[in-house]
């Protein structure tokens, strides 16, 4: 492990999108204990549509509401819609693929289907559909998100589990009497980190994405709460009155999901084993 | 062959799947056509007028029956009439569906234009500073939501130059092709941006992993030319996850792409279909939703079909 | 390499502007070219309640008398009118000059044909609920129609300057082809009409109004706000019509667009569910009352523009702010009155808003919320598409909802609905009260102006201090123009009438 962490620290791309990553959770962390320079609900309607000054170092928006603390705190909602979606994605797309593959037949047939009826369906529609049935919120468009983003990671598990599955260690493997468990932890999931590593940093750039178009079309975050995509969604009509509405959000999440990208790309040329022996 | 005929069987059965799933959700939702008729209004209803306008709507009979009907009509090639339009949803659809299938080529053109030139550039200058100019490129591309892309362009345009694409109706390419190239040449660049940085990426460590591949070290020893070995041995095969995600992108493009649709004022199937959600027009949903679906598994099975062209060695029967 | 990039991208733009210049040059056609963002979303003026549809069928098709910019009755198809004295019958002349676009004369029997038509359950038309009154229509010759009411109702009169009274054709009712086909009478004909995407209209020269301005309207669809304000910018339409003061409040600051402001009679307003606890205590709703700045709200939220309103709207009826219950923000006030009620630590409740209707709904409930918090009340705020707004609404299954109602140019066809015991929407109101019942029956059998305005100065006085609901303001109704664009007159109804008389110079 440690190991592991010295290699990505040795990795220029991987340095840079360690260090925005762990600037955004120690900021959002920060937000999360009230660390902000004013509290990011309170309005202080007098000063509304400040640009950016002494005391506001990021200005105002209409509310006369700090924007440098409502971007703090939104950075905190906006990880925690990516990461939970994502997580909940990878989590049951990686189960569903892993046992379609194992038990194979029925299952596998059962499961590859629902999946391709959710990628057959709009993804965007997909969300919105259940973000309507079930009402807004934060816990519903991490579902939604979750939802649409679960077939993807289906698919890209099931894949090499098959090719793996097919290859002779497995076997091997079980013909010297170990546990089904144990072969799948040690050898698939060892095999899958590539593929699931890469899909999960895209799919985090892709779920910010989605919240924010999610907040454009009122369904994402539900105000006063903020997250970077309502932010965003927000400051369009007063993009001429105040541009700094705007400008710091769009900053911030080009800056995130840059540093995931990064960082996906990293782990991807450390963890592929064929890229490890480039590198060495 | 075997492959294909059972991806065609199998056709049907998700159909119906989304069929279903469809047709729950949009009922579901709360509000009817009535209330998206009549809005508060429809309070004033007394029960006498209210049925008579579920009856109206064919909201007065039970969930299956409704089904049934609907999918005994689908059968046979009818997918309803649509309240809000007035006619068959089908013509609808395809009143609509030119121009999506227009822009999303489009965006899929600039995206492989641009996108698979810079990502094998990149990749070839692996770790300088030009490869990173390009990441970075793609990046941001990748990064800034398409409805912030789009009425940037807008205002820019409409501020800065008084100018702007027309708006409001579609120009087919047939009637004036100037002037619908004028129009839709805008929003499939604010398309094609986040697109063509996924190509570029996806493309780039295609490159990256071909490159490094023995085959290609071994040509390269022996003598043969840099640039040969990348467009001749190294470009075919770095392009079969090119083509799985432009496939994958392309199939998403041709259900409309909402936002875009809805800033540009373009009538497209994504507008549509969210309009048609919001105004509780149930059979069109329905029936774009459907329709949708079918597009995006043709695509999915297109793509299957690239891959074997692409590379023989790949025997469709061992992945599905 | 990079530069090359670069230098394609440039020669792409360059082509891209040199292509749009081409589509850019103003027109010198005398048809005006218009958007708006919301489609209407049908053609049976019986039927069609939402605002985006009126706007559009206000065009097409006429009603017996009109509502002008000061909201007095004025004719339309009808020349003159005379009430009995008792208020029980209501005859009209109509104009013999009246035709339909289909060529055919406006006769008493389409009148008739029409008004059954309303009434009638089956068509289900939710404006029927201001015409129930009518208990017979006699038609003694072919431009005279008598309506012989059941009861005195003086309202009427306004009510039929809606475009929910229109007269249509009695031929195409029994046709069954109303919704379909639009034949009016109005200033133009529906030439297209693509749903969602745009309107073709062409002036009608056989129009009894007289003559129409320009040779026809060209209505495109932009479903953004934004993007109508470039297309202005652009010059790409004359004339738009914006329902967001946000982006309203720029038009000015373009040279060249004129905006046109023109109070109208929908409030915005905090109700309240007094059916709910605690909002059932008298003293609650007060303190609520209280401790809303109601300008404060105005300005953040709408950047001002509009005008702090008790519950009656219209000019005529309207009154001084100021008299009214608490409406200068008392924060002592308040928490005392929150006290008394055994709120003294506050409470938690809920409100409802609509995503975009209006555009400032999510801005407001913020607003609200963060007054409300200062006397100890914690608003959770549910934002809900529109469609399942109104079906909540609906239910009255709310225990606040910011709402932006549509007014009426007569209090009681305005209020009836909410305030009376058998009003329809009394189950969204939640709130009986005897004295508000009884002056609405007043006022309805009222026919003098001065004891009028007596009777509903009380009612707005009242329910002002009962705050079952806390009015807010009124807004304005917004169209923007290039300077070719002249004589355009808005009305308080929002009504784009004023279009068949405007010209291009």
């Amino acid at each position: 492990m440690i190991s592991f962490l010295t290699r990505l620290l040795g990795h220029s791309s991987g340095r840079i999108g360690a260090f925005i990553v762990c600037l955004y959770l120690a900021i959002a962390l920060a937000a999360w204990f009230g660390l902000t320079p004013y509290d990011p609900l309170k309005q202080f309607r007098i000063d509304r549509l400040q640009g950016p000054s002494a005391a506001h170092w990021m200005g105002t928006d209409m509310f006369g509401r700090d924007v440098m603390s409502r971007l703090m705190i939104g950075i905190g909602q906006s990880f925690l819609v990516a990461f939970s979606s994502v997580g909940i994605a990878a989590l049951v797309g990686t189960i569903l693929g892993l046992t379609a593959v194992w038990f194979g037949r029925l299952w596998d047939g059962v499961v590859m289907r629902l999946m391709d009826v959710l990628l057959a369906f709009p993804a965007i529609l997909l969300a919105l559909l259940f973000i309507t049935v079930v009402g807004p919120g934060t816990f519903t468009s991490i579902l939604a998100i979750a939802f649409v983003y679960t077939p993807i990671f289906t698919r890209v598990v099931r894949g090499p589990a098959l090719s793996i599955r097919a290859r002779d260690f497995v076997d091997a493997a079980r013909t010297f009497g170990s546990s089904t468990s144990y072969i799948l932890t040690r050898h698939l999931m060892l095999n899958l980190v590539a593929p699931l590593t890469v899909q999960v940093t895209l799919a985090l750039a892709w779920s910010l994405l989605t919240e924010s178009g999610l907040s454009f079309l009122g369904l994402g975050t539900q105000p006063p709460n903020s997250s970077l995509g309502l932010m965003l969604a927000d400051s369009i009509n007063l993009m001429e009155m105040a541009p700094w509405l705007l400008i710091f959000p769009g900053l911030t999440v080009m800056l995130g999901i840059l540093g995931f990208n990064l960082l996906g790309d990293a782990l991807r040329d450390l963890l592929d084993p064929r890229m490890r022996r480039v590198a060495a | 062959m075997n492959y294909l005929l059972r991806r065609l069987v199998t056709f049907p059965l998700v159909m119906l799947g989304v069929s279903i799933l469809v047709f729950v959700a949009i009922r579901l939702v709360p509000g009817d056509s009535i209330t998206a008729m009549l809005g508060t209004e429809a309070g004033l209803l007394t029960p006498d007028q209210r049925q008579a306008l579920a009856a109206y709507f064919g909201l007065d009979q039970g969930w299956l029956v409704q089904y049934g009907k609907w999918l005994s009509g689908v059968t046979s090639g009818n997918l309803g009439l649509s309240v809000t339009y007035g006619k068959p949803v089908l013509d609808v659809i395809l009143q609509r569906f030119p121009l999506t299938l227009e822009l999303a080529v489009l965006s899929m053109l600039i995206a492989i234009c641009c996108g698979l030139p810079l990502g094998v550039f990149a990749a070839t200058r692996n770790g300088r500073g030009s490869d990173l100019g390009v990441r970075i490129f793609a990046m941001i591309g990748q990064s800034t939501p398409s409805f912030v892309i789009g009425l940037g362009i807008i205002y820019v345009l409409s501020a800065g130059f008084g100018i702007l694409p027309s708006m409001g109706e579609y120009i087919p390419f047939a009637q004036d092709p100037l002037g619908n190239l004028s129009q839709l040449i805008l929003p499939a660049l604010t398309l094609g941006l986040s697109f063509t940085a996924s190509v570029t990426r996806i493309s780039r460590s295609a490159m990256l992993d071909v490159l490094s591949d023995d085959y290609v070290r071994t040509a390269r020893s022996k003598g043969v030319s840099k640039r040969h070995v990348i467009w001749r041995h190294a470009l075919p095969n770095a392009l079969i996850p090119v083509v799985t995600l432009s496939g994958v992108e392309f199939g998403y493009l041709l259900g409309g792409a909402v936002l875009v649709e809805q800033i540009f004022a373009l009538p497209g199937l994504g507008r549509m279909t969210l309009e048609a959600i919001l105004q509780r027009d149930y059979a069109l949903v329905q029936g774009a939703v459907l329709f949708v679906a079918l597009n995006f598994m043709i695509v999915n099975l297109l793509v299957d079909l690239a891959y074997v062209m692409l590379d023989p060695r790949i025997r469709l029967g061992g992945r599905s | 390499m990079t530069l090359k990039i670069a230098c394609k991208w440039l020669a792409c733009a360059a082509v891209v502007g040199g292509l749009m210049g081409a589509t850019a040059t103003p027109s010198l056609a005398a048809t005006l070219k218009m958007a708006w963002a919301q489609d209407a979303t049908g053609l049976d003026p019986h039927k069609q309640t939402a605002f985006s549809s009126i706007r559009l069928l206000e065009l097409i098709y006429e009603p017996l008398v009109r509502l002008d910019g000061d909201l007095k009755v004025v004719p339309a198809l009808a020349k003159e009118w005379t009430f009995s004295s008792d208020a029980k019958t209501l005859t009209f002349k109509l104009d013999p000059a009246a035709k339909f676009h289909n060529g055919a004369a406006v006769t008493s029997a389409d009148v008739k044909a029409s008004f059954t038509r309303i009434l009638d359950q089956a068509t289900g038309a939710a404006a029927r609920a201001n015409y129930v009154s009518i208990a017979r229509i006699d038609t003694p010759d072919d431009k005279t129609v008598v309506f012989n009411l059941s009861q005195p109702d003086v309202p009427l009169l306004t009510a039929m300057g809606s475009i929910n009274a229109a007269i249509v054709p009695a031929s195409e009712i029994t046709g069954g082809k109303i919704g379909t086909a639009a034949v009016g009478t109005g200033p133009f004909k529906l030439e297209k009409w693509e749903p969602n995407q745009k309107e073709v209209l062409k002036a009608n020269p056989e129009w009894a109004g007289g003559k129409v301005g320009v040779d026809g309207i060209d209505i495109s669809v932009l479903p953004d706000e934004n993007a109508i304000l470039a297309a202005l910018r652009a010059k790409q339409v004359d004339f738009a019509l914006l329902n967001d003061p946000l982006v309203a409040t720029l038009v000015p600051k373009v040279a060249g667009l004129t905006l046109n402001r023109k109070p109208v009679l929908s409030y915005h307003v905090l109700q309240l569910n007094p059916s709910r606890k605690p909002m059932t205590e008298l003293a609650v709703r007060q303190a609520i009352s209280c401790a809303i700045d109601r300008q404060d709200v105005l300005d953040t939220a709408l950047l001002g523009e509009g005008q702090i309103t008790g519950p009656l709207t219209m000019p005529l009826y309207r009154s001084d702010p100021n008299s009214l219950f608490c409406y200068k923000k008392d924060l002592e006030k308040a928490k005392k009155l929150m006290a008394d009620a055994g709120f003294k630590d506050g409470f938690s409740a809920t409100v409802i808003a609509a995503t975009g209707e209006p555009p400032t709904a999510a801005s407001e409930a913020q607003v609200i919320q963060s007054q409300l918090k200062e006397i100890g009340i914690k608003l959770d705020i549910k934002l809900m598409e529109l469609n399942v707004y109104v079906d909540t609404w609906l239910k009255g299954d709310f225990d606040m909802a910011v709402a932006l109602n549509g007014g009426r140019a007569d209090p009681y066809t305005m209020y009836n609905r909410y305030w009376t015991k058998a009003g329809n929407l009394q189950k969204v109101a939640n709130y009986v009260d005897d004295t508000l019942d009884d002056l609405m029956q007043k006022g309805r059998v009222e026919t003098d102006i001065t004891k009028r305005k007596e009777i509903f100065a009380a009612f707005d006085k009242h329910l002002a201090e009962k705050s079952p609901w806390i009015w807010l303001y009124t807004g304005y109704s917004y169209t923007a123009q290039q300077q070719t664009v002249q004589n355009f007159v808005a009305t308080p109804d929002g009504s784009l009438f004023g279009l068949s008389k405007v010209s291009i110079k």
